[in-house]
């Protein structure tokens, strides 16, 4: 059976990630999928506005970057509890479709499988998210490079709506109580649907399970090679920079 | 960096996404421009393509969607959910608003 590397980078600060998700698109390794959980931060979509998107005054406690790929803003509190993945996979039409939605659809599948496995109702909802009984539980960002394709997603196991909300650019305020009902509408995580918390490392260990009988491959626990680790450190400047992350 | 302050946003829904356009125009015409949201679009570089092509052009519907459909033949722009109309919608809404 074939063998793809897996990389589980544990809790990173999120500029870190981010340049080490860019190494790994922009490597020679081959296909990969890997974990990270990120500290307290928010990753920007590449096309969103810093000063738009964020009340920053109240994001100061924050470690604030911008990904390469679109899509909205992805938020951690403190609590980490968030399952953060990366998929890197050269498109081939099979495995990873060159049509942009199939290939989300695939990746997602993963997530899918997963929380079928709890006894949920997921489903595939294009463009790019993962669905129980309609309401949102996971996000994703796809770009591409060269033939090959990155994917970040998140999946959520608990999720702070009034956090989220205070940290955004909501102008009327009075009308928080709605709003949180409104997201809680549309928006659910995996503690919530089963009522009560699962242990992280469970949940991981089944993502792995269900992408490798997905993908009918082995996954092999590895690490950044010497090429990937150079490109990391050449890219975090970048993910630092405050040109990056407020232009 | 734009001053957004000074600007007009418009914001249009796409299946895609949300677009944000900031944009001044002078007697008619562009001056700047900015496009932002939480759409996609490869190559996600494309867009600064854009918003360069559309400053210094009309202000009107039917030539902004025709720059930004002429951006998206020469950049092999591809942006799932989102099209050359839910842009012009964005700009034009700021433009009207």
């Amino acid at each position: 059976m074939e063998e793809w590397r897996f990389i589980d980078f544990g809790l990173v600060d999120i500029r870190d990630m981010m340049a080490m998700d860019e190494a790994v698109l922009k490597g020679d390794e081959g296909n990969t999928f890997f974990f990270w959980t990120p500290k307290k931060s928010i990753i920007l979509g590449f096309f969103q506005k810093a000063e738009v998107e964020l009340n920053l005054a109240r994001c100061k406690d924050y470690t604030i970057t911008r990904r390469i790929s679109g899509g909205g803003i992805a938020f951690s509190d403190d609590r980490c509890r968030q399952i953060n993945y990366g998929v890197v996979g050269t498109i081939d039409n099979d495995l990873f479709p060159l049509d942009i939605i199939e290939s989300y659809k695939q990746i997602c599948g993963v997530l899918i499988d997963t929380l079928i496995h709890y006894g949920l109702n997921a489903a595939f909802r294009p463009i790019n998210d993962v669905v129980v009984d309609n309401k949102k539980i996971s996000g994703n960002a796809q770009t591409r490079w060269e033939g090959k394709l990155l994917q970040n997603g998140t999946l959520l196991l608990d999720f702070d709506i009034e956090e989220m909300l205070r940290i955004s650019n909501i102008p009327r305020e009075k009308f928080m109580d709605k709003k949180i009902a409104s997201v809680r509408e549309g928006l659910t995580w995996l503690d919530r649907e089963l009522g009560e918390q699962r242990d992280m490392d469970e949940v991981r260990s089944i993502m792995k399970r269900k992408f490798e009988e997905r993908f009918h491959v082995r996954l092999k626990p590895g690490n950044l090679n010497r090429k990937e680790k150079e490109l990391t450190e050449s890219l975090k400047p970048k993910y630092y920079s405050p040109e990056w992350v407020y232009r | 960096m734009m001053d957004l302050s000074k600007t007009k946003q418009g914001i249009h829904k796409s299946r895609g996404g949300l677009i944000r356009s900031f944009v001044t125009i002078e007697n008619g015409i562009i001056k700047d421009i900015t496009i932002s949201g939480d759409f996609f679009l490869f190559p996600e570089e494309a867009i600064f393509k854009v918003s360069e092509r559309l400053k210094g052009a009309p202000a009107n519907r039917e030539k902004l969607q025709k720059n930004i459909e002429e951006t998206y033949r020469r950049e092999k722009i591809q942006s799932p959910g989102t099209s050359p109309v839910d842009f012009t919608e964005s700009i034009m809404k700021a433009l009207e608003g």
